[in-house]
């Protein structure tokens, strides 16, 4: 293969003698990658942010409640309610030793928080010290609550992000002031700017989280509990303790274990498996619309040098005749599928970072996300490398074509 | 002898057979103006063809400057057509798309001659053939001669054994057709280019010092015409 400044002079010649069909046939590849890149792009665009509202999350994790039961069970009637209570919590953790974390949590809805001239409404949540195993919190000032706070029954709190803006318009770090909430002033400990959207019981950025301890007596729970929140050990799957924890709990307020509306057993290891297997599908998908676009553009490329290949054949011919080889002939049809295929292609990389740093710049400004649509250097490097790979296979059957041309049948075609 | 062919046979299967070369001995020489005539479907384009290793024969032998031309790859048909072979073709076969100086430079870029040296080369090529500031133009823009002028410096430009003319007046007006005949005839004297033209046109033919008859695929009588006077139509002119 000779490459010297000619070989692309002739490549440009041949491309350009047809500069609406080149353009056209260019295109396809052109849309084809860009789709591919552009949904790539945006694809993981989307995971993120909604990756980043499970932020924090525990991953294997239940979140139980008690309801009405469903089936009549041990001469009880169906329909009845039960409550869980603190001791089940020591129950469950005692017979289900596979059990991480079990903490409990109880909420008043409907408060109103005050401090000095500035009131705004909140929900109060009672939580224990080891509730971060379950949420984690993401502290912008102080602490979040600890276990001496919960056994000692401190009339602490540890406020949200919409709580603090509310109240303390002026910023600043808050801890150590005392915030009114009903009739009682609990003392400010910490601000969490969590911003993750999965809430249990009421937004995270609208509570005032304070010991359980205290939410029990200030609000008369005797020893009922809301919710139970657990987490399995490490290596265990939630999924394979939820019969044993209907088992438990059944036995203890007489529902039938199989009695499914009895306890919303909520599993969020269930839940990310899902929204998983979603990405994976909506992964799959990019890829087979992107991979199809392109691949119908190289199709369309190879289409379109067979035609050229054979509008040319006197001119092959008349280059054999004087002294190319096949080699050589083979060698310019495929640089030519190749060039026209990575020009186009390159175009398609360039407008889709284009399309998607407009479109990151786009949301940023709407809202208080940073969404990375941007594809990385190596995507469009692979991307290069699919192109040029795609090029000669598009080049591979005309330029075959060509190669078989015989100088004879071309001098016979005048 | 630099062309000696030995009972070359050559039959095309199409369906039905046809034998068309029946048992070609022919030897030319260096320095040689010869021409092949006959009717059309004596066998003449094929003998061309064989001689130019555009094609190959079933049995017999082509030696060429000493070298056995049979069986050869691809590849190397190729390589011996570019280094020993220049041809002029009866549509003078340019390339459309080139200028003239681009197209007599054609042989040597697949020489892998550098671009600088095989637009030089060229050039003198085509001052020598008159066609300096031509050069630039496209076959379009040229007259029948010019084109067929620029189609000899590309034959010329590789200093080939032997130069192959297919019906290289076919194309031109008779003023023209002498032109071009008294062009080869001078760069047979002057330079000792081994011509082999070949025509159905006695025309033509009266030009070359030696004329051979094939009919029906085997060669008849050769005609030693070195006083140009074999033409039934007078010596002076090609009759179109």
């Amino acid at each position: 293969m000779r490459l010297d400044i000619n070989t692309y002079h002739e490549i440009a010649d041949s491309l350009l003698r047809n500069k609406s069909r080149s353009l056209l046939t260019g295109f396809g590849i052109f849309w084809g990658l860009f789709m591919l890149l552009a949904m790539l792009g945006a694809g993981d665009g989307v995971k993120g942010l909604l990756k980043s509202n499970f932020e924090g999350f525990a991953s294997n994790a239940a979140i139980i409640v008690s309801s009405n039961t469903s089936v009549p069970y041990k001469g009880f009637q169906e329909g009845r309610y039960w409550s869980l209570k603190y001791r089940d919590m020591e129950r469950m953790k005692t017979l289900i030793p596979e059990t991480g974390v079990v903490t409990p949590m109880i909420s008043q809805w409907g408060q109103t928080a005050v401090y000095n001239s500035q009131n705004t409404n909140c929900s109060v949540t009672g939580v224990n010290a080891d509730y971060v195993e379950i949420e984690a919190p993401r502290m912008k000032y102080g602490r979040f609550l600890n276990e001496v706070d919960v056994e000692r029954g401190r009339k602490v709190c540890v406020i949200g992000k919409r709580i603090y803006n509310e109240l303390f318009p002026d910023g600043g770090d808050p801890c150590g002031s005392f915030i009114q909430v009903g009739s009682v002033f609990f003392q400010v400990v910490g601000v969490n700017f969590s911003s993750g959207t999965i809430n249990i019981n009421g937004n995270t950025a609208q509570k005032v989280v304070i010991p359980s301890t205290v939410a029990q007596q200030l609000y008369n729970r005797g020893d009922n509990v809301d919710i139970v929140c657990l987490t399995a050990k490490s290596g265990i799957k939630m999924s394979s303790l939820e019969p044993r924890v209907r088992q438990v709990l059944g036995r203890e307020h007489y529902f039938d274990p199989k009695d499914e509306p009895a306890l919303l057993f909520l599993n969020t290891e269930e839940v990310f498996t899902l929204i998983d297997t979603l990405f994976r599908g909506v992964d799959f998908l990019i890829l087979l619309i992107g991979l199809g676009t392109l691949l119908a553009g190289a199709i369309g490329v190879s289409n379109i040098m067979m035609v050229t290949v054979k509008e040319r054949t006197v001119e092959i011919g008349i280059r054999r005749a004087i002294g190319a080889t096949p080699r050589d002939i083979l060698s310019q049809i495929m640089l030519e599928s190749v060039s026209l295929t990575l020009i186009a292609g390159m175009f398609g990389i360039m407008f889709s970072v284009l399309v998607l740093s407009v479109a990151e710049k786009i949301v940023a400004a709407s809202g208080e996300f940073t969404p990375a649509f941007q594809i990385g250097f190596w995507l469009a490097v692979a991307a290069a490398a699919l192109l040029a790979v795609l090029g000669m296979l598009a080049g591979l059957a005309p330029a075959l074509r060509a190669m078989n041309i015989k100088p004879v049948d071309a001098m016979r075609d005048e | 002898m630099l062309i000696e062919l030995k009972g070359v046979n050559k039959t095309y299967d199409n369906g039905q057979p046809l034998h068309v070369l029946k048992g070609i001995d022919l030897s030319i020489d260096r320095g040689e103006f010869v021409s092949i005539m006959g009717a059309s479907g004596s066998g003449k384009s094929t003998l061309l063809n064989i001689l130019g290793i555009l094609d190959n024969y079933d049995t017999g032998e082509y030696w060429l400057d000493g070298k056995l031309i049979k069986d050869l790859s691809e590849r190397q048909a190729a390589d011996y057509r570019n280094h020993m072979i220049g041809f002029i073709f009866q549509s003078f076969n340019l390339i459309g798309f080139k200028t003239a100086v681009e197209n007599v430079e054609l042989p040597l870029f697949y020489q892998g001659v550098s671009r600088h040296k095989r637009h030089m080369l060229a050039m003198e090529y085509l001052e020598r053939l008159g066609l300096k500031d031509w050069a630039s133009h496209y076959p379009n823009e040229m007259s029948g001669g010019q084109k067929q002028r620029v189609a000899i410096a590309r034959a010329l430009i590789t200093h080939p054994q032997i130069i192959l003319a297919d019906e290289p007046t076919g194309a031109l007006d008779s003023k023209t057709s002498v032109e071009v005949m008294d062009l080869l005839g001078q760069l047979n004297r002057e330079e000792g280019v081994t011509l082999i033209v070949v025509t159905h046109e006695s025309g033509v033919a009266n030009c070359t010092d030696k004329i051979i008859h094939i009919k029906d695929g085997i060669i008849g009588e050769i005609e030693m015409n070195a006083q140009h006077n074999a033409s039934a139509f007078g010596t002076s002119t090609i009759m179109k």
